[in-house]
């Protein structure tokens, strides 16, 4: 695929036009200092110098709550799908955030479409910018999904010294890149080494966040783990529900429904697997009634060769999330040490 | 694309009390170019919307053959359950459907065909007992068993009835506990097995029933030398999408939904292995 | 979409949370890294924030009762109602046949303008905490002088009847953190909940015997270890003459070798947080027990020592500095003469000044009951008599969210705005003073707690100046000395300002005569052979109001009550299977006070001897022994000697 080069004094120039042609998502700092992927309004509100967002890219496509049918009761039933479409610019997103929506692609891909997620995701193009520097929690390499990628994105940015180098993974990268040649140059090999460089540089950034996923995945793959390891980790997990909601490929949803005047809406809500009632059912009985039971289903599910084969590879993008967000000690690094050392 | 998750909205035709908390609802399509796309077989299930109560799973239990309505038998339990319940014949509902996979019927073809259901699991294998029966001249012989817990949990009564006088269908009803004019058996269903005189080589059986009555039968059924693949059942599970998205009813490396709901032994097996 | 920074509305930590808002509604939570406190974590409650927002089974408009039924009414219905109402009362017996409940799940705003209102315009000096019977303000005051960041340092950290992982998960998630980097745990509680189960050590306490088992590490670090340093500590050894650990095993059931054990650990550590919770608060000898830790303090030797008290709502400190609190005027102790005057100047004159009635004397003695944000149902040990008393109250005005089941009894339900839908102050159990943003405007017509009592003051003839909760914050800046030189707009940065405590006692000196007065473990009977213990840290929040009603999380919090209909009666498996009971089935639970039905479970948790039940539901039956308790009045559960039935 091809790169270009755009030159740092052209950057707003062109993330202006990006503006005036969709939503652009992008980092944000808030008031608090926190980023944020958020709308933003102008080139100037664009955090570049960020290390990683609160939240990953999940919320735009799969909102923690929204309504998908709206229906009126009244003398003869009405119900209608309510469905979000807009053209939306992701901006200057992290690669593993990036590669989380790939997994996610795959979830609500396939035979039977999910048409919420897929009219946000069609309408949706993803720049990332890649990391030169990994945040504290931070174990991509470990899930290969950074800090650099070789595909998966629409376009790739690297902060050169002297301006972007951009590469594109997509079509809609090179129709993108396209509208916008005024602006940028071919890229020179020099440029590209530039990139390489700066690739293996942050490789060395990591910290002490290490995650033995292939080890874990060949313990889970084949039900080796035995239950004693899941217990310690039920008392190490308060099942706040945290990990999943801060992950970038956990999709668990539940549904209700609201009465509204003559009618309501049917919501659907992030749900997680490790909560309690997740699994129960109306007569009371639970199948993953205990705690270590669903701490496994969990692992199982992100992790397994199994749940790998159907969505295109395992679950984990490494992007340390519920290292940061666990409310214990039951993340997916302590979690992977733990399988691992059986 | 269609919309999975949009209902086509049907409307009650008749509401028929099973027992004390569990009626048959019959519904029909209010567009009737549904129904030709709708063709389900026996074994699948569909989500039933009660509007502003919500949406639940549940097997279609009338046959796949020669209707334009089709029935669900539901238990009353929780919110959708009980808001169903309190429905009447001319209300609306959405239905999506039909979902999951379906019994295996001319893979089975020239075996003795069992069934065993206990208490609401005869509903899942309605459809399928029907069929085989109709299409009796390709099996050896069918023989259902059926129990529940009280004569008062028997569903389908009249209908049981009926097959029990059947030509080319054997039907033995049994309850836990006996009551007052109940004058058959008296044991779990699994004491009916004894009365299994075919060669169970050539037999294939589909088990529908509360998990604990699974399991027993199973166990017995094995011990009786049906092969793995030849126990045939349907799981339940907590379900919200019926469409493998929502994740609620995986079961270790298995949708219920998708995969099954019908599964056989075998693979109950091995589910159970990743996920005991 | 855009993310409004602000507080969790839940337990006392305080975590700092965005609620994402779009198109005019609070469609989602996010956790906060920028704060002290939760850095980036939220619990099972502070991940559904926004959904308590955002329930539709919110109160949307005023409701007044016409004969049996409830009715939709207007505001101006409504605050004539309760005008009418409550001066009726005060006519025919006088301001102090009101009593008035304030709220630690509401701001200091909305607090210290309802004790204005008690206290200067109804000229009642009846207000109290709906929370009182389930906490201590002045033990804990004197006692606990930690910050949760000190949890951060300590190498040894003792947790006394707490379960933070379920009761406060933000403290908890510092003690995870704290595990990791080789901290130390030593957990001293009945059940041997999942911290204890990761602790160097755990000292099974007996109920009832709380006070005595400190009493008896003490004895061990004071006298056989000598850590008293240059202290005087001559009252508190003579005070502990009798809990000599290889002596007090039959008062405290811990084994001596135990107590040296933990004594071993404390040795050893160059920090010690002590950490304890409401739990402990709310036993029989939890008045005792939680003074008792003051002498913790007084160590003059070994490791530096911080005690952390724990509360379970989010303003519970803050409405106890606002003056919801028997006794306490806001900032300071009533009589005393300097905040008298600063009152009176602020509020325009005289008022009443008292000590006033706590609020279970409040609940059973009032008139007319005004009651904002909070329901005692579940707080209070006789819920089940008190009941059929506050349906004979002659007024009772209810302020909430939600109809609870004590709104279900009022006169006149005013529906109020929930965090998200105000602005104002709360101060976390540490003393973190932070703000709370309106992030939407609130359903229907409910409105903020703080206007509806301005206006309510407006009605009465008196009206209050604040026209915002900055003007009252400025107003509570003036009357509250900890919260001096604090306004809205100097609290904006995440984790707010730390402030102290105004008028605590001496630690030392209650610890002395706490431990003088420790009493012995509760004993089973021949006939009752198991000890039930009502067990607030089980299913803390469960059923309550405030999470029930969450469409999702809801699910969470309301499956207790779907499981345990009648109760929650756990026991040790070796009990269950000796008494021939199964889980889930019911049983009849009878002691010497009455008798009950509830459901059981099984969990190893529980030492054999022993039934566990959550605390709120102990407050359904009429099973367990209420004393009050000596220190304070306070009717509290004592672990009471029980027997069940066969199993059915
Ligand atoms: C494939 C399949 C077929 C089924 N067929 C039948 C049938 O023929 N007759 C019948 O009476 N019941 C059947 N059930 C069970 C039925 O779906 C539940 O009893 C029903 O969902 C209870 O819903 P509720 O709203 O009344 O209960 P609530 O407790 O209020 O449950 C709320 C929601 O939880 C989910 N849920 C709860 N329990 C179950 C469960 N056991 N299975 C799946 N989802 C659940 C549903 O989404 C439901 O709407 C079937 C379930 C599955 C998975
Ligand atoms: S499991 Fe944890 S590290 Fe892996 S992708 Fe999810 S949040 Fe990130
Ligand atoms: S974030 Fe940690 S405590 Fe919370 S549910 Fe996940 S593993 Fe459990
Ligand atoms: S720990 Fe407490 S303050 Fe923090 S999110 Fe949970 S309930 Fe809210």
């Amino acid at each position: 695929m091809n790169a270009y080069f755009l030159p740092r004094d052209r950057v707003d120039e062109l993330v202006g036009r990006l503006l005036r042609a969709a939503e652009v998502i992008a980092p944000k700092r808030v008031e608090t200092g926190d980023v944020f992927y958020s709308p933003v309004s102008s080139p100037g509100e664009v955090a570049w110098d960020y290390k990683t967002a609160v939240e990953p890219l999940k919320r735009f496509l799969l909102p923690q709550q929204e309504t998908v049918l709206r229906f009126s009761t009244g003398e003869k039933l009405r119900v209608e799908p309510v469905l979000e479409e807009k053209d939306r610019i992701f901006l200057a997103v992290r690669n593993c955030d990036v590669t989380g929506v790939n997994v996610l692609d795959a979830m609500f891909g396939g035979e039977i479409e999910d048409p919420y997620y897929m009219a946000r995701r069609r309408r949706a193009t993803f720049i990332s910018l890649a990391c030169l520097e990994a945040d504290e929690q931070c174990f991509c390499v470990c899930g290969d999904a950074g800090p650099f990628l070789k595909n998966g994105y629409d376009q790739q940015w690297t902060p050169l010294a002297e301006g972007m180098l951009i590469e594109v993974g997509s079509d809609k990268g090179q129709a993108l890149a396209d509208a916008h040649q005024d602006l940028l140059s071919p890229a020179e090999p020099d440029q590209v080494a530039e990139k390489l460089q700066l690739a293996k540089r942050a490789e060395e950034t990591f910290g002490e966040f290490r995650s033995y996923i292939a080890a874990a995945m060949r313990r889970l793959t084949l039900a080796e783990t035995p239950d004693e390891v899941w217990e310690r980790l039920a008392d190490h997990c308060v099942e706040c529900g945290g990990c999943t909601f801060l992950c970038p490929t956990c999709s668990c949803f539940t549904v209700t429904d609201r009465l509204e005047g003559d009618g309501g809406v049917r919501e659907r809500h992030w749900d997680a697997c490790l909560y309690n009632c997740y699994a129960r059912e109306a007569s009371g009985h639970n199948p993953r009634a205990e705690h270590s039971q669903r701490l496994r289903a969990r692992f199982f599910h992100k992790l397994s060769h199994q749940w790998a084969q159907r969505n295109g590879r395992h679950a984990c993008v490494g992007c340390g999330r519920c290292v940061v967000g666990c409310q214990a000690w039951a993340h997916m690094s302590a979690a992977t040490e733990a399988i691992r050392r059986g | 694309m269609s919309n999975p998750y949009l209902p086509d909205i049907a409307t009650i035709q008749r509401v028929k009390p099973e027992t004390y908390d569990t009626t048959s609802f019959t519904l029909k399509f209010d567009d009737p170019g549904v129904w030709e796309r709708f063709r389900f077989r026996p074994g699948q299930f569909v989500e039933i919307s009660v509007f502003g109560a919500g949406e639940a799973p549940f097997c279609i239990s009338s046959s796949a053959h020669g209707r334009e309505d089709f029935d669900i038998t539901v238990r009353r339990l929780g919110r959708v359950t009980q808001a169903l319940h309190a429905m009447g014949e001319g209300a609306q509902v959405g239905v999506r459907g039909p979902l999951g996979n379906s019994f295996p019927l001319d893979e089975v073809a020239g075996k003795h065909v069992l069934f065993v259901g206990g208490g609401l699991g005869l509903a899942p294998l309605r459809p399928q007992i029907l069929e085989v029966y109709r299409q009796r001249d390709k099996f050896q012989s069918i023989t259902v068993l059926y129990g529940a817990r009280t004569p008062d949990d028997l569903i389908y009564r009249d209908e049981l009835e009926q097959w029990q006088n059947l030509e080319g269908m054997r039907c033995l009803l049994t309850v836990d506990v006996g009551g007052d004019g109940w004058t058959g058996n008296v044991g779990v269903v699994g004491s009916l097995l004894s009365e299994v005189k075919f060669d169970v080589g050539q037999a294939v059986v589909f088990v529908c029933g509360p998990p604990i009555m699974i399991r027993f039968v199973v166990r017995d059924l094995v011990a009786m030398g049906f092969g793995e693949d030849d126990i045939i059942s349907t799981l339940e599970r907590h379900m919200r999408c019926g469409i493998g998205k929502c994740n609620h009813c995986i079961h270790g490396d298995k949708y219920i939904c998708l995969d099954g709901p019908v599964f056989t032994y075998r693979q109950m097996k091995a589910m159970m292995e990743l996920e005991p | 979409m855009a993310e409004i920074a602000t507080i969790c509305p839940y337990c006392g930590c305080g975590c700092g949370l965005y609620l994402h808002v779009a198109n005019s509604r609070v469609v989602g939570t996010a956790p906060m890294r920028a704060h002290p406190v939760s850095r980036g974590r939220l619990c099972l409650k502070g991940w559904h924030a926004h959904e308590l927002a955002d329930s539709p089974d919110r109160l949307t408009r005023p409701l007044v009762r016409r004969g049996d039924e409830l009715q939709e009414a207007s505001w101006e219905e409504a605050v004539s109602e309760v005008v009418r109402g409550l001066q009726g009362v005060i006519e025919r017996a006088g301001p102090q046949a009101v009593g008035v409940l304030g709220s630690a799940r509401c701001s200091n705003e909305d607090n210290y303008l309802l004790v204005r209102f008690a206290r200067a315009v109804v000229g009642t000096q009846n207000i109290d905490s709906g929370l009182a019977a389930y906490s201590l303000p002045e033990q804990i005051a004197a006692v606990s002088d930690a910050r949760i960041a000190d949890l951060d340092d300590a190498d040894l950290i003792f947790l006394v009847g707490a379960e933070p992982g379920e009761e406060e998960p933000a403290v908890g998630a510092h003690i995870y953190r704290a595990l990791q980097r080789g901290a130390k745990l030593v957990t001293a509680s009945v059940r041997r909940h999942a911290l204890a189960r990761l602790a160097a050590l755990h000292l099974p306490l007996k109920p009832g015997a709380e006070a005595a088992a400190l009493g008896s590490l003490l004895y061990e670090l004071v006298v056989e270890r000598k850590l008293a340093g240059d202290a005087d500590v001559t009252d508190l050894t003579a005070a502990l003459a009798d809990l000599k650990p290889a002596g007090a095993e039959g008062k405290t059931g811990l084994a001596a070798a135990l107590v040296s054990g933990a004594a071993d650990l404390w040795q050893a550590a160059e920090k010690v947080v002590v950490v304890f919770s409401s739990a402990l608060a709310a036993s029989v000898e939890g008045a005792r027990a939680v003074s008792a830790m003051g002498a913790f303090r007084a160590l003059g030797a070994g490791p530096r020592v911080a005690v952390l008290g724990l509360l379970g709502r989010c303003n519970l400190r803050g409405s106890w500095d606002m003056g919801v609190r028997r006794g306490f005027l806001p900032g300071a102790p009533a009589g005393d003469l300097a905040a008298e005057g600063r009152l009176k100047a602020a509020w325009g004159g005289d008022f009443a000044s008292g000590e006033g009635l706590p609020a279970w004397e409040i609940l059973d003695q009032c008139q007319a009951l005004y009651v904002m944000g909070d329901d005692p149902s579940r707080n209070l040990p006789d819920w089940a008599a008190r009941r059929a008393r506050l349906e004979q109250v002659k007024f009772l005005v209810v302020q909430d969210l939600f109809l609870s089941p004590l709104a279900e009894l009022a006169h006149v339900v005013l529906p109020a705005a929930s965090f998200a839908e105000k602005d104002g102050t709360v101060t976390n159990l540490e003393g973190r003073v932070q703000l709370v943003r309106a992030a939407v405007k609130a359903p229907g017509e409910a409105r903020e707690d703080w206007r509806i009592i301005a206006e309510l003051s407006r009605a009465f003839g008196k009206p209050v100046s604040p026209q915002s909760a900055a003007d009252v914050f400025a107003e509570i800046s003036q009357a509250v000395p900890a919260y001096a030189g604090l306004s809205h707009h100097s609290l904006q940065a995440a984790g707010g300002a730390e402030i102290g405590r105004d008028g605590a006692a001496d630690a030392l000196a209650g610890a002395i005569s706490a431990l003088r007065a420790a009493e012995d473990g509760a004993q089973a009977a021949e006939q009752f052979p198991l000890l039930l213990v009502a067990d607030p840290t089980l299913g803390t929040w469960a059923e309550e109001v405030s999470v029930s009603h969450l469409p999702v999380a809801g699910r969470e919090f309301t499956v207790t009550g779907k499981d345990y209909p009648d109760g929650m009666l756990v026991l040790n498996p070796a009990d269950g299977r000796k008494n021939d009971l199964r889980p889930g089935r019911p049983v009849e639970v009878a002691s010497a006070h009455g008798a009950g039905r509830m459901q059981v479970k099984f969990s190893p948790e529980v030492p054999e001897g022993i039934a566990v039940t959550p605390y709120h539901h102990a407050a359904r039956h009429r099973i367990m022994n209420i004393v009050a308790e000596v220190e304070t009045g306070r009717p509290v559960f004592a672990p009471t000697p029980v027997s069940v039935g066969a199993g059915k």
